[in-house]
C-alpha cells in the first residue's frame, strides 16, 4: 500500500487516504443538502426517476469511500478490529433499512432469515457491516426482483448469505474467485476490490487459528448471484 | 414500529443543520418531545434537569468543546442519565470513534453519518427491544446494586440462554464490584479462551494488578495488544503495570504509543508528561503536559499537577540555558491559572511560587527569585495542609537549588514524620539526603508501630493501644499510627465509647488533619473522624 514519490518525497498511499477521508466528509454533506432540499419540494416531485439514481449512486460512492479508506487502514496495519455479540435481526435489519428507498424504487423485495436459534453473532459490526452493506448494493444493480439475506450457523461458523435472482456472476470470476481474493486480479475494478476487501475482514475474524473467508457462487434459494461470508 | 410518542429525545450536534434535520426525522417518527443542544457542555447541564430516555449525540463537538465520549463518561459519573436510557453516538467515521472510546463507558451504539429515518427507527427499535430485555439488570445498575446484577443476569440466562452472552460484562463488572476475585478471574479467563475482547482483558489485567500479579498482569496486556492493537486503554492498562514495577522507560513508551492512536484523553496526557519528567525526557513531558493542560480545560479530569508538571518540564528543559520569552509567557500562564483557580491550596500556592522562582533564577533574575521564594517559605510556616510525599520531594529538592538548603531539610524531616512508615518513600527521600538525623528519625515510632499492627492483629487491643499511643507521641504527624491508634480505640470502645475515648480519638486525628485528599488513606481518615466526631 505505501508508495513512495522518491524526487517529491510524498507518500502517495497517505495523501490519498487524507483526500478520500475529505470526499467523505464532502458527501456526507452534498446528501444532506440534497435530503433537505428534497423535503422543500412540493409533494408529488420527489418520486423522479433521477432521484433513484442520485440516491443510489451516493450511497454506493460512500461505500466505495469507505473500503478506500478502509483497505488504507488495513495496508498500515490500523485498522481497529473491536468484535462483540451483537444481535444480528439489529444487524441485517439495519443494513436492509438503509437500501429500503432504493430498493423499493426498483421494484425489488428484500427479506432476511435469521436462524432461531442464533439470535447473536460475534464480529466486528463496523467491519462486517461495511462489507455486508457492498454486497447487498452490488445486489442491488443486478438483481431481478428479489433478494435475501440469511444467517444461519454451519459447523461452528456464522455463515452470512447474500443472495439474488439476477443473472448472477460471471463464470469467469467465479472460477478465477481465489485471484480477486488475493487481490491478484481487479479487473471489474469496484468488485473486485469489493471482493478483496471482504476477504481481508473475514480474514480479521480468526478464532483459534481458523480464519474467517468468502465465497461466491451461483444459485441458492434465488438462483442468482450468491456471496458467502464465514465467521468462525 | 414501536411507539416513540410518550419518549423524551435530546439531539446534541453543533450544527444547526443537522440538529434540524434529526429533529424532523423524529417528528415524522410521532415523536413530539425533542430538545436540542448545540454542545455536550449545554446538554449536561439539560440532563440535570431532566431525565432523557434518548440522547443523540455527534461524536465530534468542534475545538475546544467537551466531544460525544466525554460526555458520555460526564453523564454516567454523575448519573445523569439512567442505565436504561439509550444513548447513541454519531459518528462520521465509525472507526475513528471506536479508537477514542474509553472501554468503561461505551454507547448503546454508533450510528454513521448518513443515516435516513428508516435507517434510525429501525434502529432504535432494536435498542428498546434490548433495553426492554435487560430491563431488571440495568434498574439493579440503577440502584447500585451488583449482587442484584447477578441475580438479574442468571434469571435472564435461564429464561433465553440464546442471549447469555448480553450478560458477560454486567456479570464481570458486578463481580468486580462484589471482590468476588477468584470467580471473576476464572470467568474472564473462560471468555478470553471462547471469544477474547478487549474489555475481558482489561479486566483481567485489572484483576491481577490489584490482587499484585504484576508480572501476569503484564503478560495479559501484551497479549492483549497483540490481538487489539488499536485499542488505547489497553495500553493504559500496560502502563501502569509497568510504572509500578518501575519499568518506568517502556511505561513512558507503552503510553507514547497510546497517545499516537488517541491523543485526546487528559488523565494519559498527564501520566505520560509524569513518567517523562521522572524520566528526564523533557521534551516529551513538555508536550504531553501541555495536551493535558489544554484538553483539561473542558474535561472532569482538569488537574493543577499538569500546570505545575508543564512549568517543570519546560524549566527542566532548559536547564543551563536561562529561558527565552516565549517559554516565560508559558509559565507564566500556566502557573498564573494555578494561582488564580486554586487559591484556596496552600500547597499548591507554595508549589507554583517554587516553581516560578526556579524558572525566574535560572533566567537571571536573582532578586526576583529570592523575593518568590521567601513569599513561598512565610506561606509554608503557616501551612496546615501536609504535602502528598511526592509533592514534598520536589518543593524540598527546589528549595536547595533555591539556596534554602535548611528550609528543604525542614520539609524533608516532616515527610519522614507523616509517611516515614512507607519504604518507598523512604528510599526517594534517601536520594535527597545523607542526614542520619532526618533519615532516621522515625525508626523507633515506625518499629512501635509495626509491634502494634501485629498485637492488634494477635487479639491483643490493649498492647496494640499502648504501642500505637507510644508511637504517636514520638511521630504525632504520621499518618498511620494515628489513624491506627484512632482506630484501636474506636475499636476498644465499643459501641459506645466513653466521652474519653472520643476525645483522644479526636486529639490524634487533628494532628493528621492535613492529610491530602488524594491519599490513598483519605477515605479511611474521613470514616474514623466520622465516627469520632459523630457518634
Amino acid at each position: 500500500m505505501m508508495s513512495r514519490d522518491k524526487e517529491s518525497g510524498l507518500d502517495f498511499s497517505t495523501v490519498i487516504a487524507s483526500t478520500v477521508h475529505d470526499m467523505k466528509n464532502s458527501l456526507a454533506m452534498l446528501m444532506q443538502a440534497h435530503s433537505q432540499w428534497l423535503a422543500r419540494l412540493p409533494d408529488g416531485q420527489h418520486q423522479a426517476p433521477e432521484q433513484v439514481v442520485i440516491e443510489h449512486e451516493f450511497v454506493h460512492l460512500n461505500g466505495m469511500l469507505v473500503q478506500l479508506l478502509g483497505l488504507y487502514k488495513l495496508g498500515i496495519n490500523q485498522l481497529p478490529m473491536l468484535p462483540d455479540y451483537h444481535d444480528l435481526d439489529d444487524f441485517i435489519g439495519g443494513l436492509l433499512a438503509g437500501y429500503q428507498e432504493i430498493l423499493d424504487s426498483r421494484g425489488i423485495v428484500a427479506r432476511y432469515e435469521i436462524d432461531e436459534a442464533t439470535p447473536l453473532g460475534f464480529f466486528d459490526r463496523e467491519l462486517v457491516g461495511s462489507v455486508i452493506s457492498n454486497i447487498i448494493n452490488n445486489a442491488t444493480r443486478y438483481a431481478g426482483h428479489a433478494l435475501l439475506v440469511s444467517v444461519r450457523e454451519e459447523g461452528e461458523a456464522l455463515v452470512i448469505s447474500v443472495n439474488d435472482d439476477g443473472t448472477g456472476f460471471p463464470a469467469a470470476m467465479i472460477a478465477q474467485q481465489d485471484q480477486y481474493v488475493q487481490g491478484i486480479e481487479h479487473s471489474t475494478a469496484s468488485t473486485g476490490l469489493g471482493l478483496y476487501f471482504a476477504a481481508r475482514i473475514a480474514a480479521l475474524h480468526e478464532r483459534n487459528g481458523v480464519p474467517g473467508r468468502i465465497e461466491i457462487a451461483n444459485g441458492g434459494a434465488l438462483g442468482g448471484g450468491l456471496f458467502r461470508l464465514y465467521l468462525p | 414500529m414501536l411507539v416513540y410518542s410518550q419518549k423524551s429525545f435530546l439531539i446534541v450536534d453543533d450544527f444547526t443543520d443537522f440538529r434540524t434535520s434529526l429533529r424532523s426525522m423524529l417528528r415524522e417518527m410521532g415523536i413530539k418531545d425533542v430538545d436540542t443542544a448545540e454542545s455536550g457542555e449545554t446538554a449536561i447541564r439539560m440532563c440535570g434537569q431532566k431525565r432523557y430516555d434518548f440522547v443523540l449525540h455527534d461524536f465530534h463537538m468542534g475545538d475546544g468543546r467537551k466531544n460525544g465520549q466525554q460526555v458520555l463518561e460526564d453523564l454516567m459519573l454523575d448519573k445523569l442519565i439512567s442505565h436504561e436510557a439509550i444513548f447513541v453516538m454519531i459518528t462520521a467515521e465509525s472507526s475513528q470513534a471506536v479508537v477514542l472510546s474509553a472501554l468503561e463507558h461505551e454507547p448503546d451504539a454508533y450510528l454513521t453519518k448518513p443515516f435516513n429515518r428508516v435507517g434510525l427507527t429501525q434502529r432504535l427499535d432494536k435498542l428498546v427491544q434490548r433495553k426492554t430485555l435487560l430491563k431488571p439488570i440495568l434498574q439493579a445498575l440503577d440502584r447500585g446494586r451488583p449482587a442484584e446484577v447477578l441475580v438479574a443476569c442468571e434469571q435472564l440466562c435461564k429464561k433465553d440462554p440464546r442471549f447469555a452472552p448480553l450478560c458477560l460484562r454486567y456479570r464481570a463488572d458486578a463481580m468486580a464490584a462484589l471482590n468476588r476475585h477468584e470467580e471473576l478471574e476464572r470467568f474472564l479467563k473462560a471468555i478470553l479462551a471462547n471469544r477474547p475482547t478487549p474489555w475481558a482483558y482489561s479486566a483481567l489485567g485489572k484483576l491481577l494488578f490489584k490482587r499484585g500479579q504484576a508480572s501476569q498482569a503484564k503478560d495479559v496486556y501484551e497479549q492483549a495488544i497483540k490481538a487489539f492493537s488499536m485499542m488505547p486503554g489497553l495500553y493504559d492498562g500496560l502502563a501502569e503495570v509497568l510504572a509500578a514495577s518501575g519499568e518506568n522507560r517502556r511505561a513512558q513508551h507503552v503510553l507514547e504509543d497510546a497517545v499516537r492512536l488517541s491523543p485526546l484523553a487528559v488523565k494519559r496526557q498527564m501520566l505520560l508528561g509524569k513518567l517523562a519528567l521522572g524520566n528526564a525526557d523533557f521534551d516529551s513531558a513538555s508536550r504531553a503536559y501541555r495536551q493535558a493542560v489544554s484538553q483539561g480545560q473542558n474535561s472532569r479530569f482538569k488537574d493543577p499537577e499538569s500546570n505545575l508538571g508543564l512549568a517543570q518540564a519546560l524549566i527542566q528543559k532548559n536547564a543551563g540555558n536561562g529561558l527565552d520569552a516565549r517559554t516565560r509567557v508559558e509559565i507564566n500562564q500556566v502557573l498564573g491559572d494555578v494561582a488564580k483557580e486554586y487559591g484556596e491550596d496552600q500547597g499548591l500556592q507554595v508549589r507554583a511560587r517554587l516553581i516560578k522562582a526556579t524558572g525566574v533564577a535560572q533566567a537571571g533574575d536573582a532578586e526576583t527569585a529570592a523575593k518568590l521564594t521567601e513569599a513561598a517559605m512565610a506561606r509554608l510556616e503557616t501551612m496546615d495542609q501536609f504535602f502528598s510525599a511526592e509533592a514534598a520531594l520536589a518543593v524540598a529538592a527546589q528549595l536547595k537549588q533555591l539556596g534554602q538548603e535548611d528550609a528543604g531539610k525542614n520539609i524533608l524531616k516532616n515527610c519522614v514524620e507523616v509517611y516515614g512508615d512507607d519504604n518507598a518513600v523512604m528510599q526517594s527521600i534517601a536520594k535527597l539526603t545523607d542526614d542520619p538525623a532526618i533519615l532516621g528519625a522515625g525508626n523507633e515510632a515506625v518499629d512501635l508501630n509495626r509491634q502494634g499492627v501485629r498485637s492488634y492483629q494477635a487479639g491483643q487491643l490493649d498492647e496494640a493501644l499502648n504501642l500505637f499511643r507510644k508511637a504517636l507521641r514520638l511521630q504525632s504527624k504520621n499518618i498511620s499510627i494515628a489513624l491506627n491508634t484512632a482506630q484501636a480505640l474506636l475499636r476498644m470502645g465499643g459501641e459506645n465509647p466513653s466521652a474519653a475515648v472520643l476525645q483522644e480519638c479526636r486529639e490524634c486525628l487533628a494532628k493528621v488533619a492535613g492529610i491530602p485528599d488524594t491519599d490513598p488513606r483519605y477515605e479511611r481518615y474521613r470514616k474514623l473522624r466520622i465516627r469520632a466526631v459523630g457518634s
